[in-house]
């Protein structure tokens, strides 16, 4: 790695102690924590980079990933939740619920593997490899390549972006959107037979609006509850999706770094997986309390 | 006249169980028969190459061959054969892995549920912490600390998963544990293990037999994302996951490749689906009376 | 002449259960004029609440209005289209829910939703804010403005009932229909809101129609009292003449297992068996309480029409009028207790427990926000073996807590509790000794039964923890079901499986298991239907019979008490403020705070307030 392949056993004794690999591992590892405190996250084993800079460069892939694939599969897991309950008595219902219950049965990786399949090589209908078309030259400014697109003024290679974003993080919605459906018509169930309903219906309200303001306002709080226990889930699926899609981001370093045992690096990519589940987690929880009048009392 | 009885006890129990529970049990009773037999039922071993026949497609299409029914991968390895050794790794996975995750959450999960104070502190913590880490990237983790191998696949499943058991019935637990029956076994001079034991535990049962059977759904993926990356059990071992990221390599040649392990995965995930659907729903008949329509 | 408010005429509603069909009401009628009040009366499954879900057009699917027409002011309700139905409910015809706790939306604020509703009632922007605050004032409540910037969980019980009242009334309707508002209130609180209803009903002339279970406090505040049963209409009348002279068997029995608040001591006699329901109702012909009557007949299987009796404005669904006077009791029931056996007037014997100055605070928040609030100051009080003692008050003034710490489920902060002369501690051999001699009923045995467990279990789990062969289990659960009344074949059934009664016969069977000296029991009739209140108040008298046993009563029902006890304990703000014979205490009460509760009881009574 660092070492040619014929080096000496000196030579190794001596890589050792400057990579401090001769220390005992817990020691190795509080070197490491306090080294991050200053801002340095190490160097990488296998390439000898700065390990911050290799996760920079790979962070934006992720997080517009990610990103994407909540907004897709929060809308799709939302709209479907509800429209399966405002249609609870009609054949929509049971045919949401059973599209719903084989979009569980799926896990994400193979939902990638299948869209792929047929979106990308079958139909040929959308890119399935990489973040961009190589022929297309994009600025770099922010490291972002969907805002770097649109900061350059280029809509064609935003579109083109976008298009190869869609199939991995329709991937990864489809992982959220059933859950998300279910807990919300359950929830919109649960609150239909409630005290609170009955009253505003002996007062006479329409149905629209009992649904619309007073049963989803309820409804969202488990949803949210739920999305927050769920963000471990969605940022661990992009592992995978990553992979499959040739996508530059965080989770392609982790499985490199795994089957090259590059423990700086597995190490900073796990720090910053859970700093991202923190955040997810953090905003669900002030949207919790920008909704519920109850929460933090 | 005590078969026809007997013969209606069984099928009032059917009836009872509903067609949900009746399907996912079938798959998973089929699952465990093919991966007992699965020496006796395989046409190959399933690890012999036949190096003249690789790629073949299944047999009713163009170039297939009867003596490999699902054709043959890369190697010319027959893959109706690896798929049932494969069954064997998702057999044993998906009986001991919620067992464990069952056993361990649910014990902790009753803990910081009743006994409350410092104790439901550190627990609780203890479960934030290790959520904050994607269950992926902690699986993977720990296999990578643990060595490739059956146990380390099991055992990593359990050390990531215990935590959703502790969550839900910590949860379930609060709900119960200020109803007054707690109060009246204190009475009645039981110790708290025993309240814990003996009230609670029966009580959040239903939930946990619920839990168990997502968690089978929930072992079946971890188990073939790990081995889909290889960390799972070794190379030899003949594993769903790993067929489908051979056969991701020869995806253009042979897209056919890919559908017999995809398919065994999602129906044995979508078997514990139905399981835990099905119980969720005898439960709810059971507590539906008939009176109810009177009050 | 005007029409009627509300004409119910020959209505039944039926329910298709799996193709076979059961009346759940029927053949009723009624009529209801503005102004006036009509009270239902009816225990659970009389089919009350099927009537409120007929008048708001809400059967569920399974069922429907089989016969019959229910007019509002004129028209037929039932039959006009949807969107005029939608006109009348919420604008003419409003509802006053049971728990005003929960029927607000949480996370609304009081002002959204009343803007809300005044706008779905067509009034502008401008008027609805002067008109809320009126409403409000209306309903005791002057602080309008800056409660309705408050979400429902920032607001006490009290003020959301209010509020729901102020709902109620704000579209000025012609009909509100109450269903069981008061039932979870004590009758100091219980009376606040009846004259709330009252002076709002009086302010806009509204008809309404109340639903209780309770038939003196129906009779006390309506013109007519409508008593139902099984769905069918049994008796209906002026309430003076229905509550001094009911005329069919069921109002009579009714009336039989409430204990009285005045008067001489009379045994209860409560109706024995249960109210047909469901499938049971189908198999029946005829009069619907005819098992439960002592008057049945074999005319009785033939189809009865309600008649009028003499004075033209009391019907009746009966074939026999049992008798012209009515005898509130009858000597020839078996299972009689004598007044002085009743109130434990045994002689007097040692006392085995002492409380001497119990007090106990409730510390909330940390620190430098940390506040006392006293919940117990300075309680003695002795208890005598077999000697049944109650403690009144209402909610708040320490009742519960009172009965928690003597139980030791709860720290006392100061005094003691001397249990035989010995201090009780709370060491583990302490708890053993407490928990031998004395045993809580808790009050909603829905909460305190294990639903996972067995009747049988449930009763002998005190057993559980000591050695004991099985057979001597089976046998101890088979003797205390024998005690509390309930059959042996119920032993192997979960609690989901038994009824409101027998749940709560395991409930006091559970704590009998070891057989304490002392029972307490934290207001274990409250919420039950009064045949089965009657019914566990018996059973209570007849265990001291047979086991000699105590009992701490803590109640806000002072009939019971009276029924029950020779000693009562009046509480206040966690004080002992009077102590006495109920007797004496109810008919000439010194502390003012007693007056008043004696007084609240006495009104839903309708009796006149004592001096």
């Amino acid at each position: 790695m660092l070492l040619p392949p014929n080096g000496s056993a000196d030579e190794l004794q001596r890589l050792r102690a400057a990579l401090g690999l001769d220390q005992p591992l817990l020691q190795q590892f509080l070197i490491w924590l306090k080294n991050l405190l200053h801002g340095n996250a190490g160097l990488s084993i296998r390439s000898g980079e700065e390990v911050s800079t290799l996760i920079l460069s790979a962070l934006p892939v992720t997080l517009q990933l990610v990103t994407l694939a909540i907004l897709i599969g929060a809308g799709a897991g939302f709209i479907s939740g509800v429209l399966a309950f405002r249609y609870r008595f009609t054949p929509v219902r049971n045919s949401l619920e059973v599209t719903n219950a084989m979009a569980l049965s799926v896990p994400e990786f193979l939902w990638g593997i299948l869209l792929m399949l047929v979106f990308g090589i079958g139909l040929r209908v959308s890119p399935f490899f990489g973040e961009v078309d190589p022929r297309l030259m994009v600025e770099q400014q922010t490291g972002f390549l969907l805002i770097d697109t649109l900061l350059s003024g280029n809509p064609a290679a935003f579109l083109n972006v976008l298009s190869h974003y869609l199939l991995p993080s329709l991937a990864l919605a489809l992982a959220i959107a059933p859950t998300l459906m279910r807990i919300l018509y359950s929830s919109l169930n649960q609150i239909y037979a409630s005290e609170y309903m009955r009253s505003a219906r002996l007062r006479g309200l329409p149905e629209r609006r009992l649904l619309l303001v007073h049963a989803l306002r309820n409804a969202v709080l488990p949803a949210l509850n739920l999305m927050s226990v769920q963000a471990g889930m969605l940022i661990g699926g992009t592992l995978l999706i990553e992979k499959i899609y040739g996508l530059q981001g965080i989770g392609s370093l982790m499985i490199d770094a795994i089957n090259n045992q590059d423990l700086p690096v597995i190490q900073a990519v796990a720090l910053v997986y859970a700093i991202c589940v923190l955040m997810i987690n953090q905003a669900t929880e002030w949207l919790q309390h920008v909704l519920d009048p109850r929460a933090g009392v | 006249m005590t078969i026809s009885i007997s013969m209606n006890g069984i099928s009032t129990t059917l009836r009872r169980a509903g067609w949900r529970l009746l399907l996912g049990g079938g798959i998973y009773i089929t699952l465990f028969i093919v991966a007992l037999l699965a020496p006796q039922l395989a046409p190959h071993a399933a690890d012999t190459q036949h190096l003249e026949q690789t790629l073949l497609p299944p047999f009713w299409m163009d170039g297939g061959h009867t003596d490999y029914l699902l054709g043959t991968d890369v190697l010319g390895r027959d893959i109706l054969s690896q798929l049932i050794y494969g069954a064997r790794v998702t057999a044993i996975v998906v009986v001991l892995a919620p067992l464990g995750a069952a056993l361990t959450g649910s014990c902790l999960g009753l803990m910081a549920g009743y006994l409350r104070g410092w104790t439901e502190k550190v627990i609780m913590t203890l479960v934030e912490i290790w959520m904050a880490f994607p269950s992926v990237v902690l699986a993977m983790l720990l296999m990578v600390a643990l060595m490739p191998g059956f146990t380390s696949v099991i055992l990593a499943i359990i050390l990531v998963d215990w935590t959703r058991f502790c969550r839900v019935i910590r949860g379930e637990v609060i709900t119960w544990r200020d109803r007054d029956f707690v109060k009246a076994a204190r009475l009645s001079g039981a110790s708290h293990l025993s309240v814990m034991v003996s009230d609670l535990l029966p009580v959040v049962r239903p939930t946990l037999m619920v839990l168990i059977t997502l968690e089978m759904a929930t072992a079946i993926m971890a188990e073939s994302i790990l081995s889909f990356v290889g960390m799972s059990v070794g190379p030899d071992t003949p594993s769903w996951g790993a067929m489908i990221a051979r056969s991701l390599n020869t995806v253009f040649s042979a897209p056919w490749q890919l559908v017999p392990p995809m398919a065994a995965i999602v129906i044995t995930i979508f078997a514990a689906m139905m399981l835990g659907t099905g119980l969720r729903f005898s439960r709810r008949e059971q507590t539906a009376t008939g009176d109810e329509v009177l009050v | 002449m005007t029409p009627p408010v509300l004409s119910v005429d020959a209505l039944s509603v039926r329910l298709n259960m799996a193709g076979e069909t059961v009346d759940l009401l029927h053949d009723l009628t009624f009529s209801l004029h503005k102004g006036e009040t009509l009270a239902v009366v009816g225990e659970s499954g009389a089919g009350k609440s099927m009537l409120t879900r007929v008048l708001a057009q809400q059967l569920p699917d399974n069922m429907q209005v089989s016969h019959g027409a229910v007019y509002f002011k004129g028209e037929n309700l039932l039959a006009l289209p949807a969107k005029q139905q939608r006109q009348i409910t919420g604008r003419e015809i409003t509802y006053i829910p049971q728990e005003p706790m929960v029927a607000l939306n949480p996370v609304m604020t009081i002002g959204q939703q009343f803007s809300e509703y005044l706008q779905h009632l067509g009034m502008n922007k401008k008027r609805r804010h002067a008109e809320t605050l009126t409403a409000l004032e209306d309903v005791g409540l002057q602080d309008g403005a800056s409660l309705l910037k408050r979400y429902p969980h920032q607001l006490s019980g009290g003020q959301c009932q209010r509020i729901m009242i102020a709902l109620a009334f704000i579209s000025q309707p012609a009909l509100v229909i109450c269903d069981e508002a008061t039932t979870a209130l004590d009758a100091v609180n219980q009376n606040r809101v009846l004259s709330l209803i009252r002076r709002c009903q009086k302010k806009y002339d509204t008809a309404v129609l109340f639903i209780t279970h309770d038939i003196s406090l129906a009779a006390s505040l309506s013109e007519q009292v409508m008593v139902m049963y099984a769905g069918e209409l049994m008796e209906f009348g002026l309430s003076n003449s229905v509550l001094n002279n009911p005329r069919h068997p069921y109002t009579q029995a009714l009336m039989q297992s409430r204990p009285a608040i005045t008067g001489p001591w009379q045994p209860l006699i409560p109706l024995q068996g249960h109210m047909p329901g469901g499938s049971e109702l189908q198999q029946l012909k005829g009069c619907r309480f005819q098992s439960r009557c002592r008057f049945a007949g074999e005319d009785c299987t033939n189809r009865i029409q309600p008649r009028l009796l003499d004075d033209d404005s009391h019907l009746v669904r009966c074939l026999i009028t049992p008798s012209d006077e009515y005898h509130p009791s009858s000597p020839d029931e078996e299972d009689t207790f004598s007044e002085h056996y009743a109130l434990g007037l045994l002689g007097t014997s040692e006392p085995f427990l002492r409380a001497e100055n119990i007090s106990k605070d409730y510390i909330s928040g940390r620190f430098a926000r940390r506040s006392r609030k006293r919940a117990l100051k300075d309680v003695s009080f002795t208890l005598a073996p077999g000697e049944f003692v109650a403690v009144v008050g209402e909610s708040g003034s320490g009742k519960s807590t009172l009965a928690h710490t003597l139980m030791g489920l709860e720290k006392k902060h100061g005094g003691q509790i001397y249990l035989h002369d010995k201090a009780l501690g709370h060491s583990e051999s302490e708890w053993r000794r407490r928990i031998g001699c004395i045993q809580m009923v808790f009050q909603n045995p829905n909460s305190a039964l294990n639903p996972a467990r067995t009747t049988a279990s449930l009763m002998t789990q005190p057993m559980e923890y000591r050695r004991f062969l099985p057979s001597e289990r089976r046998q101890r659960a088979q003797a205390l079901a024998h005690a509390v009344g309930l059959n042996k074949k119920l032993l192997p059934c979960l609690p989901q499986d038994l009824s409101g009664g027998q749940r709560q016969r395991v409930n006091i069977g559970r704590s009998l298991c070891d057989i304490p000296q002392l029972l307490i029991a934290d207001e274990i009739v409250s919420g039950l239907d009064v045949s089965v209140q009657a019914q566990i108040l018996n059973l209570l008298l007849r265990l001291r019979r047979e086991f000699k046993i105590s009992l701490l009563l803590i109640s806000h029902d002072l009939a019971v008490v009276r029924y029950l006890c020779s000693r009562v304990l009046v509480m206040h703000q966690g004080e002992i403020v009077e102590s006495g014979p109920p007797q004496q205490v109810f008919s000439s009460p010194q502390h003012p705070y007693t007056k008043t509760l004696v007084n609240a009881s006495r009104s839903a009574e309708g009796l006149e307030p004592v001096q």
